[in-house]
């Protein structure tokens, strides 16, 4: 007698622990609410803390006007082995006048 | 349109596409090579074209295939993960050659750059900036695509819905930012081994995050359209896939690129 009523409990466990671990009907495992409290709690706001930070910084640059360095016509950079198959050659992808000087220097002379 | 079989396979049903993709990436090489050797642009960007349409009419199919037909039955679904985990490994091998390079020349720097790393000239970012930020982005799209994922296998549907649109918001804020970078720059891809290493690395990794956050837009829509259900939604779980490997290799890139490089 008690060893089938010890089979039937087993049984039924048996049966709650695999009914736990479908994903077909269940209110609950624990992993959404767990992955929507990193989310909310922890990634979003590390990435607005890193981001006020950031954005600081950069609003700090934009007032000074950070020092660009002094054009040397060093070999190794500014290579043209062939030109860039746009415009006159010259410019890369993301040419930005302010701080790529060209193979001969800046192109605006003012800082 | 009834189909009959006697085995769970799924044999696909004539399509024009595995053709159109040859004849488009045919048309896209050749339009590249007329591009750099013409200063011609037509040829390749008709490629383009054709490219897109073909994925976006073959991947349309196969969602129908899917979704609507029952075809993907749990074998074949099995052959989609294969298919995906073997796609993904072919690309960490791609990433690996870039890598290679990037190490040939930054851990015995050569005479012409002035025997360091950085070369002589060259300011490279501070790694604790906007390379910091976009490290937490990546992350943290990382913990939001779970959280999506965890939703969608609870049968939460506003819950799923919020965790993709926050993945995929991260992943055009990151975009955004690195293209902010690149303009940024003090340097370019022709400043020697450091430019070209950090923009081929960088930039190819940069067109996986596009492909990527477009995966998971893909996805947004087709569960707007409840597309996937608790326990069948291997398009979501192969967007997801992708997207951990694109942060995983983003962090080799800060680790070695920014931080040990800079």
């Amino acid at each position: 007698m008690s060893m089938l009523l010890k089979k039937t409990t087993t049984t039924t466990l048996a049966m709650a622990r695999r009914m736990a671990g479908t994903a077909a009907a269940h209110s609950h495992d624990g992993g959404m609410k767990l992955w929507k409290n990193f989310s909310l709690f922890l990634a979003l706001p590390c990435v607005a803390i890193v981001s006020v930070y950031n954005f600081m910084h950069m609003a700090q640059e934009a007032e000074h006007g950070h020092e660009r360095p002094e054009f040397v016509p060093y070999d190794h950079l500014r290579i043209r082995n062939k030109r860039f198959p746009w415009g006159e050659g010259q410019k890369s992808l993301f040419h930005n006048p302010h701080v790529n000087p060209l193979p001969t220097g800046y192109e605006d002379d003012h800082h | 349109m009834m189909m009959k079989s006697d085995h769970s396979f799924h044999l696909v049903d004539l399509s024009p596409w595995p053709l159109t993709g040859a004849t488009g990436a045919f048309i896209l090489t050749t339009g590249i090579v007329k591009w750099f050797q013409e200063m011609n642009m037509n040829l390749f960007l008709f490629g383009m074209m054709i490219m897109a349409l073909t994925c976006i009419q073959w991947w349309r199919d196969i969602s129908r295939e899917g979704t609507f037909q029952g075809l993907h039955t749990s074998i074949v679904a099995k052959g989609l993960r294969w298919g995906m985990i073997l796609f993904i490994t072919s690309e960490v091998l791609f990433f690996f050659s870039f890598f290679w390079a990037f190490f040939h020349s930054s851990l015995a720097p050569s005479m012409e750059i002035g025997l360091m790393w950085p070369p002589k000239g060259v300011l490279p970012f501070n790694p604790f900036q906007v390379p910091l930020l976009n490290t937490i982005i990546l992350l943290g799209s990382g913990v939001t695509v779970t959280w999506a994922h965890h939703s969608i296998m609870e049968n939460n549907f506003s819950q799923a819905f919020l965790g993709l649109l926050l993945t995929v918001t991260l992943g055009v804020y990151f975009t955004s930012l690195q293209a902010l970078e690149y303009w940024e720059a003090s340097f370019t891809i022709s400043d020697s081994a450091y430019g070209s290493t950090f923009f081929m690395a960088t930039g190819f990794h940069g067109i996986h995050v596009i492909i990527g956050t477009t995966f998971l837009t893909v996805c947004l829509s087709r569960h707007m359209k409840s597309h996937f259900s608790s326990n069948h939604h291997f398009g979501f779980e192969a967007a997801a896939w992708y997207w951990h490997f694109v942060d995983v290799v983003w962090l080799f890139l800060y680790m070695s690129i920014y931080w040990w490089g800079g």
